[in-house]
């Protein structure tokens, strides 16, 4: 007689089944470009997408529905949306050259200032808020090299910085302000592939690596630990990390299964690096040593960008994807320290 | 004078009578033993005799006077002796006589007593001599000429005794033999008193006084050729390397006693030598221009140790070439021998017929000589290495052993590089081994081993410490270091199961056998070829219906197909399709196959192709197919469970519970019998490949230049009978296997006789015994000799083993046949 185990006595140590999605959003009727979630604040979690036809869906995360949407660029596609900590703030970037903010205040949204940025690329905007009434946005400019920065929201230029090789596009950007006192830092990816970190008081070009033989297409950087991840169109993430002289030193690479990644994000306890894949797949790796700990599938299409929630409540943490098959996916893993699905 | 002589002779006689007379006063016994040792006080002012009547007695009555003295070891006065008395009276006359003499009378006493006291005290006596320095004083005085009786009778003799000590003393005393006479103290003691009679030699030599070194020189060679040389020269070519640095004397000495060594102990001398001396140098400087005076040791340095030995390590052969290389007048002789080694090196025969060490050594011997030669006279012999290259690269690339075409493409490669062939150079990929690597290594001169005399221990001792407290430290500062990337780790997040992670595929593989076929056949779109040959193997085998249609077209079109795409895994991914084709759909398929091995227009490697694909089907048939009555009762259950086996199982567990067993039998269920598939579609595999061999056709000759097919063919065919054991063609397939065999089993190509000895092990494992003895009896004999022959004499190992192996399962065969009683059938 032959006992047949239907079920396989469950082995979490080795491998546990892939995950699924908690749930998924759609709706937005094309594909969705950018995420940003803003949950700390509020009694509603929002999530707000940025889409192919120009449209900014607030989505309610309660009620799993989109409350609002929002078409300030004309139709053109947005590559970027982003809240400010202070007051109900939602800044959006289009493709029509332009970034609209916005007041959502009390149920409104109506737009209320314009910044024309003259990029015609797909580099996303950083922001940094450097006080409570006044923040700094960088964004790529009308030349092909060039990246300003601006002071908002009195719109007073800071500075323009212009590699002195030929670099190609910007290609991503990420502002960010170190412990140490000293001004505002920038990193700017480049379409040779090159890494570049600006000092943007002094105007100078810090350190410079080539991290890729490909375009840079999304970098990100934590500013604990002093590292950053950046991706390209092959299979390599390449990592590395910020010396004592400010100098980037890269550190390995971990290879993908795919080449392509869009968007990499890393969750505010520093603990988790989601990539966004060009093979309709979501990968999760551990932060501090690059592990590779999930592939989520889900999409039928390219993933264009990731998010990690802000909630309050760790355990209330989601990770949402946005890809080209119209959808956003979200997750819930790795919010407790000894996690089940 | 004459006086002198007669009045020693009347003293001495007085003596020996006195002392065998046995009265019972011993006091007149130690006068007597007292005047005989005032004969060989040397110097002693007191003494009663003269420096003539001391010669003289030295000269004549010396041995007899020890005779004498181990004749009365049972005597009452030598019991009688205390201890004191025994040393001072008895002792000195064997240790200060002259050495040679005592020596002689004391092996020869040893091994005449029986087992007694006398025996002891001689022993022990022996022992002291030894200890004493004895040995140096007895080769000295060969050297200073001063033995009184010097014949050749007597040297002959004493080397014999003297070289064989341990021997006549181990068979003699075997319980209760001394440690300093076992052959481990033995030895170095006569290395190092050898190294003293050299020394006082060389400080002779300084004062002037002419010296012999033949007795020295002749021990040696005795030691050496009777197998001692490994102890004796590792005491003795390190000093003498030493000595030989800077002194012009020493360096003499050293020469003049390797020349007088005699000429059929100086193999065994110099053959130890070269295992003893750590660098060419120190070889150089002990056996100066030996090599150009002596005929023996120049056959034996350039010839025998290069070209008929290969036991030796390669620093033996650097050593040998190294001391060719490294003076002047010898230099003709390196050029010689590197003409006669690459003249080995390139002959064909050579290639075929010798073990392949040794020609990895003859290898070496190129190598490392062509490393030694200077430009100047690479140019003169430019033209012969190049012969020997081109023809000995052929002859090692025709080889069918792969560790053979390496060794041609290495050292063609080296070669190449060294004559510096017009800036071309010839670049040959090959698996680095440590075998590659080593012979690569030898182009580069090596770095002499530190010529050090005494490295001093303190100073290697300190840079040693020196070294440990850096590892020290640097692991201390790993440590360091370490704890910060623990915390750091990822570990408490589990990973997911991530198998589903693979590379995006573009297209979908075709989901129909006809489809795939298609694909195969037509397709240009390298993508398609590469999913249809991926999912080739498992449609097969999943619509065993469908593929029954076109086995043979499918098959057909796989044989033929050609990586054009460069498909990964494209050899493994067609094989696979194919075998699982045969062994879906034997009869046709074999049919197929085995008539397409034979026919006109396939490459070599088709030809191969077909051989492994039928081997591994065979091999897959063969095997039981349990695993997949298992899968399929699997995927089976769980629908069934829920109606019927549910109650069946309760009520099983309900009679299991009250039932009471008193003993359990085995708890493993036993293997479930399932038909052997290979047994009854045996035949088609084997006997169509039996059936053309001797045909040659334009394009394959299988006993002619085609021997690697042949040899795959007797392999497979070997195996294919292994696999039919039980099966009831066996029998005939043995006798036809045998049948075949029998006319290749003396090929030149060791592969080829590999297969044929696998083969006919593989007979004598399968083949029913009774019908191989019916088959066999009428060269039962013939076999066992052609067996007994191969094991012993064929250069290659593996024939050696596999022809043992054979032997054995005959002899099995032919136990088994005997004592079955109805083994009388054997009578044809």
């Amino acid at each position: 007689m032959v006992l047949i185990c239907v079920w396989p006595a469950p082995d979490w140590s080795m491998s546990r089944p892939t995950p699924c999605p908690v749930y998924t959003l759609r709706g937005a009727g094309a594909p969705l470009n950018t995420l940003h979630f803003s949950c700390s604040r509020g009694d509603t979690p929002l999530l707000f997408s940025g889409s192919a036809k120009g449209a900014v869906h607030v989505w309610n995360l309660n009620s799993r529905r989109a409350e609002r949407v929002l078409e300030g660029h004309g139709g053109n596609s947005v590559i970027w949306v982003s809240t400010l900590q202070t007051g109900d703030t939602l800044i959006s970037q289009g493709r029509d050259m332009r970034v609209c903010l916005w007041d959502l205040t009390e149920g409104r949204s109506e737009a209320l200032d314009s910044v024309w940025t003259g990029s015609v690329g797909f580099c996303q905007c950083s922001v940094l808020e450097m006080s409570p009434s006044s923040y700094l946005l960088a964004f790529a400019g009308l030349q092909t090299e060039e990246t300003k920065i601006i002071e908002m929201p009195s719109k007073n230029p800071v500075c323009t910085l212009t590699p002195d090789t030929k670099l190609g596009m910007v290609m991503c950007l990420q502002l960010w302000k170190p412990d140490s006192g000293l001004g505002p830092l920038l990193f700017a990816g480049y379409e040779d592939g090159s890494l570049l970190l600006w000092d943007v008081t002094q105007r100078s070009e810090l350190s410079r690596v080539k991290a890729h033989p490909e375009p840079v297409m999304c970098l990100t950087f934590d500013p604990g630990r002093l590292r950053g991840v950046s991706g390209s169109c092959e299979k390599q993430l390449s990592s590395w990390m910020l010396d004592d002289q400010n100098h980037i030193q890269l550190q390995d690479y971990v290879t993908l299964v795919n080449p392509g990644v869009s968007q990499l994000r890393i969750r505010g306890d520093g603990r988790l690096l989601a990539s966004a894949g060009w093979d309709h797949r979501v990968r999760v790796f551990g932060w501090k040593k690059l592990r590779p700990l999930a592939v989520l599938q889900y999409h039928t299409d390219m993933v264009l960008s990731v998010a990690f929630s802000d909630h309050q409540d760790p355990r209330q943490r989601l990770l949402a994807a946005g890809s080209k098959d119209q959808r956003v996916s979200l997750w819930s893993i790795y919010n407790q320290s000894a996690n089940t699905c | 004078m004459e006086s002198i002589s007669s009045e020693v002779r009347l003293k001495v006689a007085q003596c020996f009578r006195t002392l065998s007379s046995s009265s019972a006063d011993h006091t007149d016994v130690f006068d007597a033993l007292e005047t005989l040792n005032s004969y060989l006080d040397d110097g002693a002012e007191s003494s009663s005799c003269t420096a003539a009547e001391r010669e003289e007695f030295r000269r004549t009555h010396y041995s007899r006077t020890l005779r004498v003295l181990v004749g009365q070891l049972q005597a009452d006065w030598t019991h009688s002796l205390s201890a004191a008395q025994r040393s001072q009276l008895w002792d000195p006359l064997f240790l200060k006589g002259p050495p040679d003499q005592a020596l002689l009378v004391l092996l020869e006493a040893v091994t005449q007593l029986r087992p007694s006291a006398g025996l002891d005290r001689l022993v022990s006596v022996t022992e002291r001599f030894l200890q004493g320095g004895r040995l140096a004083d007895l080769l000295w005085s060969f050297c200073l000429g001063s033995v009184p009786s010097d014949s050749a009778q007597l040297r002959e003799t004493l080397l014999a005794r003297l070289a064989a000590l341990p021997d006549l003393t181990a068979n003699r005393l075997h319980p209760n033999n001394r440690p300093l006479f076992t052959p481990q103290r033995f030895y170095p003691l006569l290395a190092s008193e050898m190294l003293a009679a050299l020394e006082r030699t060389c400080r002779a030599l300084r004062d002037g006084v002419d010296c012999s070194l033949t007795f020295v020189a002749q021990t040696l060679g005795k030691v050496c050729l009777q197998g001692h040389s490994g102890p004796v020269l590792a005491v003795m070519a390190p000093r003498l390397a030493v000595c030989t640095r800077s002194d012009m004397v020493w360096q003499r000495v050293s020469w003049k006693l390797l020349q007088d060594v005699p000429e059929r102990c100086m193999e065994s001398v110099l053959t130890g030598l070269l295992q003893a001396a750590d660098s060419p140098d120190a070889f150089s400087r002990i056996a100066g221009n030996l090599v150009l005076t002596n005929k023996k040791a120049e056959f034996v340095l350039t010839h025998k140790v290069l070209l008929l030995q290969y036991k030796y390590e390669t620093r033996v052969l650097r050593t040998v070439l190294g001391y060719l290389a490294s003076d002047r007048d010898r230099r003709p002789l390196l050029i010689q021998v590197l003409r006669s080694v690459s003249q080995a090196w390139a002959n064909p025969s050579a290639v075929k017929h010798t073990p392949q060490e040794q020609q990895l050594y003859v290898s070496k011997a190129l190598l490392l000589a062509a490393s030694l030669l200077t430009d100047a006279e690479l140019q003169e012999l430019r033209s012969d290495l190049l012969q020997c290259l081109l023809g000995g690269m052929q002859s090692h690339l025709d080889s069918s052993a792969v560790g053979i075409r390496t060794l041609g493409l290495v050292v063609g490669e080296c070669l190449s590089a060294r004559m510096d062939l017009s800036g071309t150079k010839l670049k040959f990929e090959y698996d680095q081994n440590e075998e590659t690597r080593e012979l690569l290594s030898l182009m580069t001169p090596s770095v002499c081993p530190d010529p050090d005399p005494d490295p001093d221990p303190e100073v290697a001792a300190g840079s040693e410490a020196t070294r440990e407290s850096s590892q020290v430290k640097s692991a201390s500062r790993r440590s360091k270091s370490d704890p910060d990337s623990d915390l750091d780790s990822d570990d408490d997040l589990p990973p997911y199961d991530m198998s589903g992670d693979v590379e995006a595929s573009r297209a979908a593989p075709p989901r129909y056998l006809r489809d795939c076929l298609e694909a195969l056949i037509s397709s240009d779109d390298s993508l398609r070829v590469e999913l249809s040959l991926n999912a080739a193997e498992s449609l097969v085998r999943r619509n065993v219906f469908a593929a029954k249609e076109i086995s043979v077209q499918m098959t057909k079109v796989l044989l033929h197909m050609e990586d054009r795409f460069s498909v990964s895994g494209f050899l493994v991914l067609r094989q696979a399709a194919m075998v699982a084709l045969t062994a879906v759909d034997s009869v046709p398929v074999t049919q197929y196959l085995t008539t397409e091995f034979y026919s006109l227009n396939y490459s070599l490697r088709q030809r191969l192709d077909i051989l492994e694909v039928l081997a591994l089907a065979a091999q897959e048939l063969s095997k039981p197919a349990a695993d997949k009555v298992t899968a399929a009762a699997s995927g089976l259950t769980p629908y069934q469970s829920n109606s019927a086996a549910g109650w069946r199982q309760e009520v099983e567990k309900r009679i299991q519970n009250k039932t009471k067993r008193i003993s359990k039998g085995s708890g493993q269920p036993r293997a479930g019998a399932a038909p052997n598939r290979y047994a009854p579609v045996a035949g088609y595999f084997f006997f169509p490949l039996l059936r053309n061999y001797d045909k040659p056709e334009v394009t394959f000759d299988l006993l002619g230049s085609d021997h690697l097919v042949l040899g795959r063919l007797i392999h497979t065919l070997g195996l294919f009978m292994h696999l039919a054991v039980n099966a009831p063609i066996a029998a005939q397939m043995g006798a036809a296997l045998l049948d075949f065999v029998w006319a290749v089993r003396y090929h030149a190509d060791p592969t080829v006789r590999r297969g044929v000895l696998f083969a006919v092990c593989s007979v004598f494992l399968s083949m029913p015994s009774q019908a191989l003895m019916m088959d066999l009896s009428q060269q039962l004999l013939e076999t066992r000799t052609w067996l007994a022959d191969v094991a012993e004499a064929d250069p290659d190992a593996d024939c050696r083993n596999l022809a043992v192996q054979s032997l054995v399962l005959l002899d099995q065969n032919l136990k088994k046949q005997l004592q079955n009683p109805n083994g009388l059938s054997l009578e044809p």
